[in-house]
């Protein structure tokens, strides 16, 4: 019979052991970054410990397995998600892994979706902390116009006062890159991000198509730099945990659709960065394959008091959280939003037609921080650069970017739609195994001699097929949100998430003005041929059907406890029946706004290293509370 | 809102589990931050030696991804390094450059016999804010009563720590030393962390 088990009690919970509770395990847990205070650490994950030698190694050459079976991801099983693209439709469950998700990765055991996800990183810079702002300023009076039924806010700090958090970031994880495009690397250019350390790994080797597209760029006047990555490009040691970290060895099975498994740990993910030095201090507990359902809150206080998991034998566990102690929300998505909703902590949002009358946060300002999956598209072919791609490369190196192209860095005036996209290309071509066709179904061009005939240049190349999908940002709208589904369960017999959702129309018109004026312009000027913008998409056209990766906001740090479920430390101000102020948060679903980088998780790393510093400020309080700007 | 009211559907998983076991603290590598501060400051003052110089010792393995555990930095180098390095660092030393000979507490293992080590090196003594700094110029090792060998030669391997590119004595060099000594307990230390570095078919 399942029993009910209470554990000792610590001073800081961690739900979920991914890239964010990785940092504020090691944090709190290293008795000499915090004054010689030894914090009890107590971390709950529902997946495994994986071990990327053992796990990783052989397993992962089960192109089936992981590609089809999933099996590094998040059982569906387990728990689910229902999506809708509006509130008067019926959200139906996700019941198998489909296209176009199945390319990408759910958070499940230590290291979450950072285990197998292609690497990219890249900051935010100072426009997209304050978009709303910026565009009153500079576009006064057209946002409610770009973005019907607006929910955009801006962040409650600005780019200069995270970028100390940035840097924190890199040093652990050992990003490699070379600054981000300013001329001058100035606090003064705001266009980019500035960096006061540049990035502690040199790139990854540069492609031809790479450097082809760098002189491209430059001859427009453009700022390119190498791609950010998060796959070790040297052997490191990262900084301040002492963590050796092993260099890529590009054997190329990182990229592409084989879900992006790395077996030499070069890849950054809390299990081989910041993990290691928490479970080495003697002041931290890892749990593993435990499903946390609830958590306990007192009713005087409005405290969270305690985190409840099964384990695999169906036990219930109770950890209790000290007082003063703290509980940190590092789940995967929006598993982050479903537990405070399950649990009663902080305002749930609460839709309603007319959308003066919305209220509530947690579940509020749910965008996409990437391109659509059916969005304007610009090909063209580079007839004099071939290429190798039998297996070699990563996931994320050898490429070049701009950030011309995003934020406010050219005229909006007129356009329509504001911010855009980083742009890059000449990304290693071996990338996994490539004849997969995971959803592609059976047509003439993917079986007989059709496709045979693809496939006589498929490796040694002779050309490059140059491609880019721009975009904007998504930007929050109030019938976009998280609830829980009044229909559909988990295997315990929760509430499922629900998420309605619909992309918004900044990112089309965005994508389509950026595609024609901008990146078809630089295909040309790089000698490719055939440039060609394809299959405009105009908004409403396409509807989203995706419910995996790449999800922001939705459980948003912000200036105002109404609209945002954290405030500047990432604490909890979200007034439920009472403001649960011990628990912090922190991951790519509380990014306020759209982004305008791909790489969220960048984004959401500055705040954990910003969650970790308010949290030592609140167990160092007198009296616990909300924490001062 | 309140919390909804607590699950009463406990029951097993009957989902595949991973099986991995999770390790013990002792088993993960991990350079201690005093260790690392100081190795990053070194690192910083020799960004301009103009003589070879490499991080040696434990925490050469440690920053390689082996896993032993050191007590104090050590640097190889020749003598004219070590003079050089000792004036660069002139803040944090603690005596004068000077030929030492010592005996190792550890004895080689050659042919099943024990044989007494000793090395002999140029050198000084620091301490770099408060980790011990052993500079060791043209260091040689004799085993036994043989003849002392040739003083250590190698040409460095590199690792980043934040942004800095740090010479390291190789680890195939200390396997073989090793290996040489009859310690192969460290030179199977080594061999686990190669194997954890490279891709499986490489």
């Amino acid at each position: 019979m399942p029993t009910t088990i209470t554990e000792p009690a610590a001073d800081v919970v961690l739900l979920g052991v991914g890239y964010m509770s990785g940092v504020i395990a090691a944090e709190l847990s290293i008795a000499s970054l915090n004054g010689g205070k030894n914090y009890k650490v107590v971390a709950i994950t529902k997946g495994p410990y994986w071990d990327y030698v053992n796990d990783f190694s052989t397993t992962k050459y089960d192109e089936w397995g992981v590609g089809l079976g999933r099996k590094y991801d998040s059982p569906l099983p387990l728990q689910s998600a229902t999506i809708r693209n509006t509130p008067y439709q019926f959200a139906l469950p996700v019941r198998r892994y489909t296209m176009p998700i199945q390319y990408h990765a759910l958070g499940h055991g230590v290291g979450g979706a950072a285990q197998h996800y292609g690497g990219t990183m890249g900051r935010q810079g100072p426009w997209g902390y304050q978009m709303l702002s910026q565009t009153n300023t500079r576009y006064p009076g057209t946002i409610d116009t770009i973005n019907p039924h607006n929910d955009l806010e801006d962040w409650p700090l600005q780019y200069y006062q995270y970028e100390p958090y940035y840097v924190q970031w890199e040093q652990a994880h050992g990003l490699c890159g070379n600054y981000n495009g300013s001329a001058t690397n100035s606090s003064s250019d705001t266009h980019f991000p500035w960096m006061s350390q540049n990035y502690p790994l040199p790139p990854h080797p540069l492609t031809p198509v790479a450097q082809s597209f760098q002189s491209a760029a430059e001859a427009l006047g453009y700022h390119p730099f190498p791609h950010v990555s998060s796959l070790a490009s040297q052997p490191y040691t990262n900084y301040p945990y002492g963590v050796p970290v092993n260099p890529c060895v590009y054997d190329g099975y990182c990229g592409g659709p084989c879900d992006y498994a790395c077996e030499t740990g070069a890849k950054a993910n809390a299990a081989y960065r910041t993990i290691p030095a928490a479970m080495k201090s003697g002041n931290f507990t890892l749990v593993v394959n435990s499903f946390i359902f609830r958590l306990d809150t007192d009713p005087t206080s409005g405290l969270v008091t305690a985190a409840r998991y099964y384990d695999p034998q169906g036990n219930v566990h109770i950890q209790p959280v000290n007082n003063p102690g703290a509980v940190f929300n590092g789940m995967w998505g929006y598993n982050m939003i479903r537990i405070m909703l399950l649990s009663g902590v902080g305002a749930p949002y609460v839709w309603n037609s007319d959308p003066t009358m919305v209220s509530g946060a947690v579940g509020r300002g749910l965008t996409n921080g990437y391109l659509p999956y059916k969005g304007t598209n610009v090909s063209g072919t580079l007839s004099n650069i071939g290429g190798n791609a039998y297996p070699a490369g990563n996931g994320s190196g050898g490429s070049v970017d701009i950030y011309d192209l995003m934020d406010d860095n050219f005229d909006h005036a007129g356009l329509g739609f504001i911010g855009g996209s980083q742009i890059g290309a000449g990304g290693y071509p071996g990338g996994g195994p490539g004849n997969i066709t995971f959803a592609g179904g059976v047509s003439s061009g993917s079986m007989g001699a059709t496709f045979k005939a693809t496939q006589k240049d498929k490796y040694l190349q002779t050309k490059t097929t140059l491609s880019a999908t721009p975009f904007a940002p998504d930007l929050p709208t109030k019938d976009n949100y998280v609830d829980l589904d009044p229909h559909y369960t988990d295997m315990y017999g929760d509430p499922l998430t629900r998420l309605t959702y619909d992309w918004t129309p900044n990112t089309y018109i965005g994508a389509t003005w950026l595609a024609k004026n901008k990146v078809a312009p630089l295909f040309t000027q790089m000698g490719a041929q055939n440039v060609t913008v394809g299959s405009t998409v105009n908004p409403g056209a396409a509807h989203n059907d995706w419910w995996g990766h790449h999800l922001r906001g939705g459980c948003r740090i912000g200036k105002d406890p109404t609209t945002s479920v954290w405030n500047s430390w990432n604490q909890c101000w979200s007034p439920g029946t009472k403001t649960p102020f011990n628990i912090f948060g922190a991951g790519e679903i509380t990014n306020t706004s759209g982004d305008t980088v791909p790489s969220g998780t960048h984004v959401a790393g500055a705040q954990s290293y910003r969650a970790a510093e308010g949290i030592k400020k609140y167990l160092a309080l007198m009296t616990p509370g909300l924490l001062l700007p | 809102m309140p919390a909804l009211r607590l699950s009463d559907k406990p029951k097993p998983i009957s989902l595949p589990q991973f099986e991995s076991r999770i390790p013990k603290p002792e088993e993960l590598v991990v350079l201690s931050k005093p260790l690392l501060d100081a190795t990053i400051a070194i690192g910083k003052a020799l960004v301009n030696c103009s003589n070879k110089w490499a991080i040696g010792g434990d925490v050469a393995e440690v920053i390689s991804g082996v896993n032993v555990n050191p007590s104090h930095i050590a640097i190889l180098t020749t003598s004219e390094g070590c003079d050089e390095i000792t004036n660069r660092l002139a803040k944090y030393q603690v005596g004068p450059a000077r030929t030492v000979e010592r005996e190792l507490e550890r004895e080689a293992k050659v042919g099943l016999k024990p044989y007494k080590v000793r090395i002999k090196s140029y050198t000084s003594r620091l301490n770099v804010e408060g980790s011990r700094l052993d500079v060791h110029g043209h260091l040689q090792i004799k085993v036994g009563n043989w003849d002392w060998g040739d003083p250590l030669d190698f040409e460095p391997d590199y690792v980043y720590v934040v942004n800095l590119k740090l010479p390291i004595i190789p680890l195939k060099m200390k396997s073989e030393i090793y290996t040489g000594l009859g310690w192969t307990d460290r030179a199977i230390k080594i061999h686990e962390a190669v194997r954890r570095s490279r891709h499986m078919f490489g």
